[in-house]
């Protein structure tokens, strides 16, 4: 597995055709990673469907889903035929569902990671980093 | 002198010339179409591919003149036609057999990974439309001119010419004959400015692109050129080498541009698409049903070819035929 998401240098999205992680996740991800950070701030335009489409090689309903998911999530205002804007958006008090499945993501994860030989420490460490990255 | 020979042979020996060359003619980590290692086309190897390539191309072009030599004189009407199909045909398979063994023996497969920008277009993308507008003024004004000097044109005039410099077709004195032309570069200008703006939706964004946006703009000028100089004969004394020299000079700039823009030392080393061996058929046929791209760059050679896979591509092709081939139906209705 082999997810890249390139945010230096300007505004990228990259994504891993090869990749067991559907190019809908992958977009999803890379977007939601780039929304949090504060790097796509409110205001800012995405472009369109068709545009995204084209240069990942990906079928149009992939990049339109996935911005779909991201305007439920509050994160964009789909504008018809162009693309779509980053809008100013609440943060939602996670519930305890979502916890749950986070919960339950995580232990899979780290289960994944430790068979593969990760340490605990290094695990804490890397989760450390990768919220202190995110935070706005 | 007999130059019916010399007619049928020239354009052959030159075509066979670019084919002995081709292979070269590629972005580096490509090689007869086939994704390899950088270095592979100057190891033994990828020396001896290109040797035994080159060879069998050579074989091709003999058989191919020793085709046209005779049929020039005995079968005029075959032309070059039959022994340049001959020579496509032939190089065209030795060079899918060489494609074929570098893909199964010494081919990479590269990760598909694939990258967008996520900032708006740039605002110089585009098609330029103070550039593109001066060619159709050029025609509508040639077009003006000729109504206003219409009993000035003669009943027949010379509207085509052989390579001979002699005229080997000829037009009346109706609407058909004095504008068709005109109408000719208008729908030939409409073609590369439809191309351009196809080409700006549905492929992806890479100095070619560039590249080929501004020669289809500029391009507009030397057919416009062109056809008004055809249509404008009747009426005025031009001579032919003047314009001729003129037009020649306008390509070879537009295309030495490119050229230089494309090998620039600033041009972003972009390297090939990332598209996997197994989309391009004989390594010349691009064929991926889940690329919604309808023109990719070619991995041979400057330019664009089309994703043959895409519903869309053959509407495109049919729509860029069909505006192609319209003068030509209108003018001989």
């Amino acid at each position: 597995m082999c997810v890249q998401y390139t945010v230096s240098n300007g505004l990228t999205l990259r994504i891993d055709l090869d990749s067991d992680v559907p190019a809908y996740r992958q977009i999803v991800d890379g977007l939601r990673i780039l929304l949090v950070n504060g790097k796509l701030a409110p205001g800012s335009e995405l472009p369109s469907v068709r545009r995204i489409a084209v240069d990942l090689g990906v079928h149009f309903n992939t990049v339109a889903e996935a911005y779909r998911t991201l305007a439920d999530e509050g994160w964009l205002e789909l504008r018809h035929g162009r693309g779509a804007t980053v809008v100013e958006r609440d943060a939602p008090a996670a519930s305890a569902e979502k916890v749950t499945e986070f919960r339950r993501r995580l232990q899979a994860l780290v289960a994944e990671m430790q068979s593969q030989g990760a340490s605990a420490a290094r695990l804490s460490t890397e989760l450390r980093t990768a919220a202190n990255e995110l935070e706005l | 002198m007999n130059l019916e020979i010399p007619f049928a042979v020239l354009p052959l020996a030159l075509v066979a010339v670019i084919f002995q060359f081709m292979p070269l003619l590629t972005r580096r980590g490509i090689f007869f179409s086939a994704t390899v290692d950088p270095e592979f086309p100057q190891s033994a190897d990828g020396r001896r591919l290109l040797r035994s390539y080159r060879l069998q191309a050579a074989l091709w072009t003999v058989l191919a003149l020793a085709l046209a030599m005779p049929l020039a004189t005995t079968r005029p009407q075959f032309g070059a036609r039959l022994p340049a199909l001959l020579l496509v045909a032939g190089i065209g398979f030795s060079y899918w057999l060489k494609f074929r063994e570098i893909h199964e023996h010494y081919g990479l497969r590269r990760p598909e990974v694939r990258e967008t920008s996520l900032v708006p277009a740039e605002e110089n993308e585009g098609i330029r439309l103070w550039l593109v507008i001066p060619p159709f003024i050029a025609i509508a004004t040639v077009a003006f001119y000729l109504n206003a000097h219409w009993s000035q044109i003669p009943d027949q005039f010379p509207v085509h010419w052989g390579v001979n410099g002699q005229p080997n077709r000829w037009a009346n004195r109706d609407l058909a004959g004095v504008y068709g032309p005109l109408l000719m570069a208008t729908m030939l200008n409409l073609l590369f400015l439809v191309f351009g703006w196809v080409l700006l939706r549905m492929s992806r964004k890479s100095i070619m692109r560039y590249v080929t946006i501004r020669m289809l703009e500029v391009l507009l000028y030397p057919v416009t050129f062109t056809f008004v100089v055809v249509s404008l004969l009747p009426v005025m004394r031009i001579p032919l080498w003047l314009a001729l020299s003129v037009l020649f000079a306008f390509i070879a700039g537009i295309f030495f541009w490119a050229y230089r823009k494309i090998t620039a030392p600033s041009a972003p080393d972009e390297g090939p698409e990332p598209q996997s061996d197994s989309y391009w058929k004989a390594g010349v046929f691009y064929y991926n049903p889940n690329d919604p791209a309808i023109f990719v760059s070619k991995r041979v050679g400057i330019g664009y070819t089309m994703n043959f896979a895409n519903k869309m591509s053959w509407v495109v092709l049919v729509g860029i035929l069909l505006i192609a081939l319209l003068p030509v139906l209108l003018v001989r209705k």
